[in-house]
């Protein structure tokens, strides 16, 4: 049984609708009856037919009822009533004979047991309804035999003349028809439900509860599947639902007797753990941190401004570590076991600064007390073991302040390649305009707002790839393009140069005022560093952003550029000023010498001192802070870095209150008594700088990267900083910002953030490193005070914690005659993975042509396929006019129009309009002609034909539940024409 | 003190102010500066310098010559706050589609709009233009006559908009309004055309067109319309007249009528 004779009987029903209309005019007042009996007499043939004579009792039923006068007519067509027959037949059936129920039954069962093999399901359902009706309809017949009348005969020739053409057009048809198997499906579907809702579980015997299991577990196959349907979505939904309350109605009726409390019971488990799964997703959604508020923002702003947010929390989530790592072993345990404040000279506040050493202002500059601190190096003791656990205090500070910067270096690789391997797929070059087209919504937007922005976004996209297509022909004045591009440029030089200077000049008068003593300057004089860099931070890329307009650069390469410069003016700054902390730790270590020899002798004076007055006398106990010491470079450095993070902070901050939240404050209320709109005018609301915040954040981690060495509380003011701007800039941007106008993609620029740290990671790290490895160590201060270089630590502790073997095979395994291979080895790996990845990035690319160049040899097959189909359909067509030429002698239009409807079934019911006003197709005296000539598939014709009926029956789903096979409804009528002759 | 590396360091934020809003220095420049030397080193007042400029430099009886004479002393001159040239193309185009019979022009300065507006008209037509200013009207007077256009084509009423529009019905005889033209004061938009709505003289379908919706602006205007529902409304983006940085808009609003 294939599908397409399913459509094709549609054919067939035309021809009766016309003739059904001829009769509507031939006696108007019995059309009713008369069709009805048409129906169940043209059904019945076809039925006994198509089962191959399987239940012979039915055949003889249909038989019987052909015997009647007008069984001829049973090609005749009745699509109109069903509806209403249907509801009859609901109501007699029941009633019916008990004959009849076995009947059904067991035709049902045969039926099903097609269903299990192939998904007809509904169509053989469909015929199982039928057959009820007809049963209704043979009642209905007995009673009303006598009202027929005899005008059978008639149409009965007419349609014997016919047939034969009328075959001929089928087969053609197939052809055209696959559209609509879907649709003609899908209508069965609905049909079966109506249908189904009549059984009652009760009455099913085991055979059928299978049977509904199975229709039970195909809705539920359905509903699975219906998401990667190729249907409307009008069409999915109703679907859905009516899949979904099938499912409902019979899940719990299948388990009847015994084994329906069992059932129901796990059908009730299975919810409540799809329920509890559901729930548990929910939870592990709301364990995700911030991940509510980072989609509320998604959803306002689209991912562009939400990947922040997400980076941000990924940042968090780093120094989290990093954090956990210095607070738990090194902070707390100096804290704990180390020796307590006051006990020995770098833990004791000097005499000197004593004072004012609890002052709020000294605090502020991390002095005084939070100088002398676990915060910084220098409060911690080089005594190797500490507390009873004997923890190595040095070995552990070194190792986590290695520890710190591999694992980031770690983390950054290892999300790098992750983001390689999602974002590697595309490129952006080619199908642009597709990519725009299809991919370029983003789904999780759920503000009006945003929603008109991202369209807007995306119309303009598509101008702006529009005129780059054109612009990338036609090059006009590209001199004057260059120039301005080598003179934003230069600007850009110009400013950045200046803004470097002046960070050299301040970092200069800095250290003049720190020789002059600090005391003597006012605050903004001390805090002139910091200052000026957060400044020139903060409004440089403004000025760039406002000069890069000279460029006329498009969007995507301008951020580029954009983030380029920034990047560029903040590595400058960083390393203008690690440049003057290097003079300064020179300075200092001058300044230590002189201490070192000045405590010599200090010491030698206080030797000689007590040595002369009594050598029997108590030594004279000298307080702590009394001992002269010397400055210590590295808690300098240390308090440099954490003064930066806090003014860095405190401007990010104050930015974004005046900038933001006090700019969004005045546009709002100002608007009311300004002389222009200052919403929608100059000083608008501000938008939410994604490229500024990222790279912010990420020198921000440099920062701390190269300070944690040497002031183990970085970490911990991070985490805090961040804590806090996740909150506040949540809070600033639901409150005060507008989403952007120019949205780009998220996706897309991750990788290039995360390229930004590892360059920023390695560069912050090149400055701590070169300071570990060649500068010594203060000799008073921090945990390697005494040891010639920060890293002989690990030497020590080989030595006097290892086994010697261990120490002779660690001094072999750095010999550099072992060392040099290993290198090359990685090298020479590094090489040939790279090679590896390369060849498979062009063997990708070989595929991705193979791939398009398949589907356009396979678009030009199904191209051919199509115009030999047409073409085959011409001949047809011509083949067919002739025949048709002969029968049909003047109104050959309406005829072809009506051929032309029936392919999507649709105007064929209205000729079947139940009150015979609508205007009778042409009546032909000789020979009624059903053939069709030949017509352009033109919808517009059919339209105009039924608007020339009285539209009073659209019922569109009536309209297909009629295709049956073809093939054995011809042969079902040609049976019932035996019949008639032998009758 | 603050010390002067710290104030250097604000400069670039200068600049960018700067760079960013040099649209709005050159419109201050031009609007307010030129204009009050202007008045006291001649004496006359700015539309009478324009209608000078214009009787000098045009030919009378055509339109299109007076309007270029008029786009030429606005953008080269002086600065008037007409519709302009871009923005009068839009309102041409809506004109011509509309073809409206009854036009109502609030607001009509110093006459540019209105021998726009009606030299677009179809014949027939009449345009019912108010000003509020005498002199400014008195100078719109001539440049209409000047164009050529008589009594029975523009009406120009001396008034302000809020007298006139309640009359509109019982003294000038109109029944409804095709097209209203805004271009008055800002803060006026709203209630006129509250007012409007009230006098019941916009019917279905009938436009209504206010200019600098979005500079100097008019946002309550804007928000009612968006509230109201009683619009099909759309903002036409553009720039400030005679002038390329700054944006504006031009809303226009198609009336449904309630449903």
């Amino acid at each position: 049984m294939t599908r397409d004779s399913l459509i094709t009987s549609e054919n067939d029903v035309d021809i009766g609708l016309e003739f059904e209309g001829l009769d509507d005019e031939v006696d108007t007042f019995q059309e009713e009856h008369e069709r009805e009996r048409h129906r169940g007499k043209r059904r019945d043939g076809e039925r006994t037919k198509k089962k191959k004579r399987g239940n012979g009792e039915r055949r003889k039923r249909a038989s019987r009822g052909g015997q009647e006068e007008e069984k001829l007519q049973a090609r005749h067509e009745k699509k109109g009533r069903r509806k209403r027959s249907r509801s009859d037949q609901q109501a007699k059936g029941r009633e019916g004979d008990e004959a009849e129920q076995p009947k059904i039954k067991s035709s049902k069962a045969a039926k099903t047991r097609k269903n299990v093999k192939n998904e007809k399901t509904r169509k053989v359902e469909k015929e199982e309804k039928d057959e009820k009706e007809d049963e209704a309809e043979d009642e209905e017949r007995n009673v009303k035999r006598k009202k027929k009348h005899g005008s059978a005969k008639k149409e009965e020739n007419v349609e014997d003349g016919n047939k034969h053409t009328v075959k001929k057009k089928k087969r053609k048809k197939v052809i055209e028809t696959s559209s609509e198997k879907e649709t003609s499906e899908e209508e069965d579907n609905e049909e079966e439900d109506s249908e189904e809702k009549e059984v009652r579980p009760e009455t099913l015997t085991p055979e059928e509860l299978e049977t509904l299991k199975e229709a039970v577990d195909e809705r539920k196959k359905l509903i699975q599947g219906l998401r990667g349907k190729p249907w409307a979505m009008k069409k999915k939904l109703v679907t859905l639902r009516e899949s979904q309350e099938f499912v409902e109605k019979y899940e719990g009726a299948l388990g009847k007797g015994k084994g329906r409390k069992l059932y129901a019971y796990k059908v009730m488990m299975t919810k409540k753990w799809m329920k509890f799964k559901r729930d548990f997703e929910n939870f592990k959604t709301a364990c995700i941190p911030w991940e509510m508020k980072i989609k509320e923002i998604e959803s306002h702003f689209g991912s562009s401004v939400a990947s922040y947010f997400i980076f941000l929390r990924w940042m968090y989530g780093i120094n989290m570590i990093l954090f956990c790592l210095t607070f738990g072993l090194v902070m707390v345990p100096e804290a704990l076991m180390g020796r307590p404040y006051g006990t020995i000279p770098r833990k004791t506040v000097p005499r000197a600064e004593a004072p004012s050493a609890m002052d709020f202002a000294v605090l502020w500059d991390f002095g005084g007390y939070a100088q002398y601190s676990v915060l910084f190096y220098g409060y911690y003791n080089n005594q190797r073991a500490i507390g009873w656990l004997k923890f190595r205090m040095p070995l552990s500070y070194f190792l986590v302040g290695v520890g710190t910067v591999a694992y980031s270096y770690m983390v950054v690789i290892r999300t790098m390649a992750r983001n390689a391997n999602e974002s590697g797929v595309g490129d952006d070059n080619s199908f642009n305009f597709s990519w725009k087209m299809f991919t370029s919504w983003d789904y999780l937007i759920g503000n009006p707002e945003t929603a008109d922005n991202k369209f807007a976004s995306i119309t303009t996209s598509f101008k702006e790839a529009i005129l780059e297509e054109q612009e990338s022909r036609k090059d006009d004045n590209i001199h004057l393009t260059r120039f301005l591009r080598v003179l934003a440029n230069f600007l850009v030089l110009c400013c950045l140069a200046g803004s470097g200077y002046l960070i050299y000049f301040v970092v200069r008068r800095s250290q003049k005022f720190a020789l002059d003593g600090l005391e003597n300057h006012t605050w903004w004089e001390r805090n002139e560093v910091n200052m000026v860099m957060s400044l020139l931070g903060m409004f440089c890329p403004m000025l760039f952003d406002v000069i890069s307009a000279l460029e006329n650069y498009h969007p995507r390469v301008a951020l580029q550029w954009q983030l380029g410069r920034i990047f560029a003016l903040f590595l400058g700054n960083l390393y203008t000023f690690i440049i003057a902390l290097m003079d300064e730790i020179n300075l200092k270590r001058e300044e230590e010498k002189i201490v070192k020899f000045n405590i010599t002798t200090w010491e030698a004076s206080l030797y000689n001192i007590t040595a002369s007055e009594n050598s029997t006398a108590p030594p004279v106990t000298i307080q702590p802070a009394d001992v002269p010491r010397g400055p210590c470079w590295e808690t300098m450095v240390g308090q440099e870095f954490v003064r930066l993070i806090i003014s860095d902070t405190m401007t990010t901050y104050i930015t974004l209150l005046i900038g933001d939240f006090l700019r969004a404050v005045l546009v709002r209320f100002l608007n009311y008594c300004w002389c222009w709109d200052l919403e929608a005018g100059f000083p608008s609301y501000s938008e939410f700088d994604v490229s500024g915040n990222v790279l912010g954040l990420i020198f921000n981690q440099g920062m701390i990267w190269m300070g944690a060495f040497y002031a183990p509380c970085l970490p911990a003011l991070n985490l805090l900083r961040l804590h806090v701007s996740m909150y506040l800039q949540c809070w600033a941007v639901m409150c005060c910002n507008v989403p952007q106008e120019r949205v780009f993609k998220a996706s897309g620029s991750n990788n290039f953030y995360m390229a930004m740290l590892l360059v920023i990671l390695f560069l912050s790290t090149l400055p701590a490193i070169y300071t570990i490895v060649t500068i010594p160590p203060s000799f008073d201060c921090g945990p390697f005070s005494g040891k010639k270089r920060m890293f002989d630590v690990i030497q020590e502790t080989l030595e006097s914690d290892f086994p010697a073997w261990f120490s002779k095979v660690f001094s072999y395994a750095s010999n550099p005659g072992l060392v040099l291979p290993f290198i090359l080895l990685m090298a020479l790996a590094i090489y040939y993975l790279q090679s590896t990845s390369k060849s498979y990035k062009e063997a990708n690319v070989e595929l991705k042509k193979k791939l398009q160049t398949q589907n356009e040899e396979n678009k030009k097959k199904n191209k051919l396929a199509a115009l030999k189909a047409q073409m085959d359909l011409e001949e047809a067509r011509k083949a067919a006019s002739p025949s048709a030429e002969h029968q049909k002698n003047n109104n050959a239009s309406t005829d072809q129009e009506a051929d032309e409807e029936e392919d999507r079934g649709r105007s064929p019911r209205m000729y079947n309009s139940k009150n015979g006003r609508s205007p009778p197709p042409p009546r032909h005296d000789g020979h009624l002609t059903a053939t069709r000539a030949p017509a352009p598939r033109n919808y517009q014709h059919g339209s105009q034909v039924s608007a020339g009926y009285l539209p009073g029956f659209t019922l569109e789903n009536e309209a297909r539940m009629h295709r049956v096979p073809s093939l054995q409804r011809h042969g079902g009528s040609e049976k019932t024409k035996q019949h008639v002759t032998q009758d | 003190m603050v010390s002067p590396a710290i104030a250097l360091a604000f400069i670039p934020l200068l600049l960018t102010v700067i760079i960013r809003c040099r649209f709005y220095f050159v419109l201050f420049y031009r609007a307010v500066m030129v204009r009050i030397w202007r008045d006291c080193v001649t004496g006359l007042s700015r539309e009478e310098r324009a209608y000078q400029y214009v009787l000098t430099h045009a030919t009378p009886g055509d339109p299109d010559s007076i309007l270029e004479a008029f786009d030429v002393w606005c953008s080269k001159v002086e600065f008037i706050s007409n519709i302009g040239p871009k923005k009068g193309k839009v309102l041409d185009r809506m004109l011509m589609e509309q073809s409206p019979l009854t036009v109502l022009e609030l607001g009509s300065h110093c006459g540019y709009s209105t021998v726009r507006i009606a030299r677009s008209l179809p014949l027939g037509a009449r345009l019912y233009s108010v000003e509020m200013d005498q002199r400014n009207a008195a100078i719109a007077e001539k440049i209409i006559r000047l164009a050529g256009f008589d009594d029975d084509t523009v009406e120009l009423i001396v008034n302000p908009s809020d007298e006139v529009i309640p009359r509109l019905r019982s003294e000038y005889g109109l029944e409804r309004l095709d097209f209203v033209f805004m271009d008055h004061w800002k803060k006026c938009y709203l209630p006129d055309l509250q007012m409007l709505e009230g006098s019941g003289l916009l019917g279905k379908g009938s436009m209504i067109v206010a200019d600098n919706v979005l500079f100097p602006g008019a946002p309550k205007f804007l928000r009612y319309i968006r509230k109201s529902g009683l619009y099909e409304w759309k903002v036409h983006r553009a720039t400030l007249e005679y002038s390329k940085g700054i944006r504006d808009g031009m809303a226009e609003l198609v009336y449904q009528g309630i449903k």
